[in-house]
C-alpha cells in the first residue's frame, strides 16, 4: 500500500426523493489498499460503490478516479473509467442468456482486439485460477450461489482493473466459499489492486481490509486500521463492529 | 370524491405523458447508437427468431379468423341488399389497409412487447443491465437495438403474411358460407387492391413496430420494485404500445390519405 490516492470522494451528497442518504461523504482510497466500508442497512454503501463507476450520480460533490472527476462524464467517457474500475455485484449479476465461458469472454470481446484463441486461453486460465475449471459450458442458473459469485469476480477482473469494488461478496456464503473469496481478494491485493469492500461480514473485513471506514447518518464517521480499532474500545467504529449501539 | 377522481386522473395522464417523453428520449439514444460498432448481428438474428418466427402462430390465428369473421359479417349484412358480391372488395381493402396491420400489431404488442419488457425487467432487477454498463458496454447497443431491429424487420413481414392469411380466411368463408365462386373472389381482389394499399399497411406496421419495441424496452429498463415491478412494467408496456398503435393508426391513416390521395 502506498500514499498515492487512486479514488476519492469529496463532500458527496445524494438524496432519493425526500430522503437524504449522503450528507457529505469524504474519504480516499490509496494504491494497493483494501478499504472496508461498513454501515447499517440503507446507509447507502452500495450507492457509494455504484457512484465510483458512474452508475449513480451525486446531487453534489466530486468522485475522483486517478484525480479525474467522473461526475460530469457521459456514458461514453465513463467507458475508460469502467475498464480500470471493476464492480463485483452482490449476486454476481451474470448474464443468464450466456454460458460461464461467454460471460467471461464478454468484456474481452468488447474491449480488446484479442482473437478467439487468445480469448479462450485467457478465459480458461482465469476460470482455473478461481477453481472453476470444467464449468465453462454451464449456464449461470446451473451454478451454486458461491460459484456464481466467483464467476462474477472472475469476469469483473478479467480486464485486469486497477480498482475493484466488492459489494458484499461473501454475503450468504458457506465458510468454504467465504474463505475462497477472501483468498481471491487477498491474491488481487498482492498484485497491487486497490479495493473497496462493502460488507456486514466482520471476519472477512478483518481478513482482507487494511483500513475500515464506518458510514453512518450520511457521513464517514470513522476510519481506522484493525490495530486502531482494538486500541479504541469506545470509538464509534469499534462499537459498531462489536454490535453495540453507536 | 369527484376532486379526488380528477386528481388521480390528472396524475395518471401526467405519468403517461412523462412515459411518452422518456420513450422518445430512449428512441433518440437508439438512433444515435445504431451506426456505432459492433453491430451485434448474431443477437439481432436471435431476436428475429424469437420475435418473428415464434409469432407466426399467433399471426396466423389472428389474421385468418379475422378474415373469416369479416367475410361472414359483411356477407350476411349485405346479402339483404343484394350486395354480397361486394364482399371481396370491402373485405380485402379493410384487411390490407387496416385490420391486418392493426390487429396483428396489437397481438404482437401483447406477445412480443410483454416478452421484451419482462425479459429486460428481469435483467434490470438482477442487475444484469448494471453489469453491462459496469463492464464498459452499452445496454442500448447490446440489448435494446437488436430487439428494435428485429421488430422492424419481423413485424412488417408478419403483417404481410397476415394480409394473405386474412384474405384467404375471407375467401374460405365467402366460398363455403356465402356461395361465392373462388375465381370471382380472386379476380375481384386482383382488380381492387393496388400496390399502394399494401405499402400503406406495411408503412403503418413499420411505425407500429417502433411503438411496440421501444415502449417495451423503455418499460423493461425502468423497472422498479423487484419482481412486482416486472409485472407492472409488462402491463405498462402492453397498455402503452396498444394505445400508441390505436391512436397512431388514425394519424397515420390521415397522413397516408394526404400523401397518396386515395
Amino acid at each position: 500500500m502506498t500514499n498515492e490516492v487512486v479514488a476519492e470522494f469529496r463532500e458527496f451528497k445524494k438524496s432519493f426523493g425526500t430522503k437524504v442518504v449522503h450528507k457529505g461523504v469524504s474519504f480516499a482510497l490509496h494504491k494497493g489498499e483494501c478499504l472496508g466500508l461498513l454501515g447499517g442497512s440503507g446507509q447507502g454503501k452500495s450507492v457509494i460503490l455504484r457512484s465510483l463507476i458512474g452508475l449513480e450520480k451525486p446531487d453534489s460533490g466530486q468522485v475522483l478516479i486517478d484525480g479525474e472527476d467522473i461526475v460530469p462524464m457521459t456514458e461514453d467517457q465513463l467507458i475508460s473509467i469502467r475498464k480500470k474500475v471493476a464492480y463485483v455485484f452482490q449476486n454476481g449479476a451474470l448474464f443468464d442468456s450466456m454460458s460461464v465461458y461467454e460471460n467471461l469472454a464478454y468484456p474481452l470481446r468488447a474491449h480488446t482486439r484479442m482473437g478467439e484463441d487468445e480469448i479462450r486461453e485467457r478465459v480458461i486460465s482465469q476460470l482455473a485460477e478461481f477453481g472453476l475449471q470444467g464449468n465453462e459450458l454451464l449456464s449461470p442458473a446451473d451454478l451454486s450461489g458461491g460459484m456464481q459469485k466467483r464467476v462474477g469476480l472472475a469476469r469483473s477482473i478479467i480486464m485486469q482493473p486497477k480498482i475493484v469494488l466488492y459489494d458484499e461478496p461473501t454475503a450468504g456464503l458457506d465458510p468454504y466459499n467465504t474463505i475462497r473469496i477472501q483468498e481471491m481478494i487477498l491474491g488481487l491485493k498482492e498484485r497491487g489492486v486497490s479495493a473497496i469492500f462493502v460488507t456486514h461480514d466482520m471476519p472477512s473485513a478483518f481478513a482482507v481490509c487494511d483500513r475500515i471506514a464506518l458510514l453512518l447518518e450520511g457521513r464517514i464517521q470513522a476510519v481506522g486500521t484493525r490495530e486502531q480499532l482494538e486500541s479504541q474500545p469506545n470509538s464509534k467504529l469499534t462499537r459498531f463492529v462489536k454490535g453495540l449501539e453507536v | 370524491m369527484i376532486a379526488d377522481f380528477a386528481i388521480t386522473l390528472g396524475e395518471r395522464i401526467l405519468i403517461f405523458l412523462r412515459s411518452l417523453g422518456e420513450i422518445g428520449l430512449l428512441f433518440r439514444k437508439v438512433i444515435k447508437e445504431i451506426p456505432d460498432r459492433p453491430l451485434h448481428l448474431r443477437l439481432t438474428v436471435e431476436q428475429i427468431y424469437h420475435i418473428g418466427i415464434k409469432s407466426l402462430g399467433i399471426v396466423f390465428v389472428t389474421a385468418f379468423s379475422t378474415g373469416m369473421v369479416m367475410a361472414l359479417q359483411f356477407g350476411l349484412g349485405l346479402e339483404k341488399f343484394g350486395g354480397k358480391l361486394y364482399v371481396p372488395k370491402i373485405v380485402s381493402l379493410s384487411i390490407v389497409r387496416e385490420i391486418a396491420p392493426v390487429f396483428c400489431s396489437l397481438m404482437l404488442a401483447a406477445r412480443v412487447g410483454a416478452g421484451i419488457a419482462s425479459e429486460l425487467g428481469s435483467m434490470t432487477v438482477t442487475q444484469q443491465i448494471d453489469a453491462i454498463r459496469a463492464l464498459g458496454t452499452s445496454p442500448i447497443k447490446r440489448v435494446v437495438i437488436p430487439r428494435i431491429l428485429a421488430s422492424i424487420i419481423s413485424v412488417p413481414l408478419l403483417v404481410a403474411l397476415g394480409n394473405l392469411l386474412g384474405i384467404l380466411g375471407a375467401m374460405v368463408v365467402s366460398v363455403s358460407e356465402l356461395g361465392l365462386d373462388p375465381m370471382f373472389f380472386y379476380q375481384k381482389i386482383l382488380t381492387t387492391l393496388v400496390v399502394t394499399d399494401f405499402l400503406a399497411g406495411l408503412f403503418k406496421c413499420f411505425v407500429f413496430s417502433f411503438f411496440i419495441s421501444v415502449t417495451a424496452c423503455y418499460f423493461g429498463l425502468n423497472v422498479k420494485g423487484g419482481t412486482q415491478g416486472v409485472g407492472s412494467a409488462t402491463r405498462g408496456s402492453v397498455v402503452t404500445s396498444s394505445i400508441l398503435i390505436l391512436v397512431g393508426d388514425f394519424f397515420l391513416t390521415k397522413l397516408i390519405f394526404i400523401v397518396v390521395g386515395t
